[in-house]
């Protein structure tokens, strides 16, 4: 059954990006480990939350970040958001909603995976949001 | 964060308090060289109504000795502005260069420039080269040496892609990511890849 997972997810993927699947798994591997735990962390929590949008104050709780959610914005966010890895909306002054970037070539396949192998862990995430 | 850094950031500190204290000691004896007697006078007309006391307060304030004194402070303060705009502490040049000829190799050409930049010069004749910006810190946050790369103009078609692919934007087509000091190495990597596709 596990195999049968993985052989929809690889024709899914090949559509998707009209290439290897593993070469996509290879850039994404490479691009993951060339980030600062702070950056991993937010990807993959965004990516397993996925569509989910989340709060400053809900990120940092969901990555386990002590700082306050303001110096995230100004550095580690605005950093992603250029390289354009996460969408920041704007919903009031004070309040944006982050979400990863599911046009971006790596990550979308990072959604994919999440969608299909992290049920789980799409939950463990999902009750830390229901907690705060 | 690097040993290194943490120097150059201890060093950074240390400097900046002798900074302000020099600047403090400093504005005290411009304040006495400038306002010690005579005062010289700016020739000017001063209103009848205004009383007596305000007239001598006024003449201090409204005299060529502030106007030195004024000159004189903000000298310092330029200057002061230029060193911290600068110069980076020796242990983050020793750090960044280190990583720099990590990954372009020893034998590379790398510009030290001033305002905390360094180019990496990966190949003269076609203009190829890799600028990088250290800052210090980055305003609001409590983040540290935050580096900002970018590659010399590339003319490609699909370097939209390429560049999202590798973690990289794209700007004036040019390759560009703000990294921390911890992804440095790992990024610049990224980055020399981009550019070998883009070749």
């Amino acid at each position: 059954m596990c195999g049968q997972e993985h052989n929809n997810l690889d024709t899914r993927l090949v559509g998707l990006m009209n290439e290897d699947p593993r070469r996509a798994a290879y850039e994404l591997i490479q691009l993951m480990s060339s980030l600062n735990d702070t950056k991993r962390a937010i990807l993959l929590a965004l990516a397993h939350i996925y569509p989910r949008s989340v709060s400053g104050v809900q990120l940092s709780r969901l990555i386990g970040y002590s700082g306050k959610s303001r110096s995230l914005y100004r550095g580690v966010l605005s950093h992603l958001e250029q390289d354009r890895m996460i969408l920041i909306d704007q919903l009031t002054p004070k309040l944006y909603a982050i979400r990863i970037n599911p046009e971006h070539p790596l990550l979308k396949v990072l959604i994919e995976m999440c969608r299909d192998f992290g049920s789980e862990a799409t939950e463990v995430y999902l009750k830390a949001l229901e907690g705060t | 964060m690097d040993m290194l850094l943490r120097r150059a950031r201890a060093l950074y500190t240390e400097r900046q308090r002798i900074a302000i204290g020099a600047i403090m000691i400093a504005f005290a004896i411009t304040t006495y060289v400038f306002y010690r007697t005579p005062l010289t006078e700016i020739p000017g007309e001063i209103p009848v109504n205004v009383p007596e006391g305000w007239v001598a307060g006024f003449e201090v304030v409204y005299s060529f000795n502030t106007a030195g004194f004024i000159l004189a402070v903000s000298v310092m303060l330029f200057f002061y502005a230029f060193w911290t705009w600068a110069f980076l502490p020796t242990p983050a040049t020793i750090y960044t260069m280190g990583v720099l000829r990590g990954i372009f190799g020893s034998g590379v050409k790398i510009q030290k420039r001033i305002g905390r930049r360094f180019r990496v010069v990966l190949d003269e004749e076609n203009n190829r080269y890799v600028d990088i910006t250290c800052r210090m810190r980055e305003p609001g946050t409590d983040d540290w040496f935050v580096y900002t790369v970018r590659s010399g103009p590339v003319r490609t078609s699909n370097l939209e892609q390429i560049a999202l692919r590798h973690g990289l934007h794209v700007s004036n087509r040019r390759l560009c990511a703000t990294v921390n000091n911890d992804e440095l190495h790992s990024r610049l990597v990224l980055l020399a890849t981009a550019l070998a596709k883009v070749r």
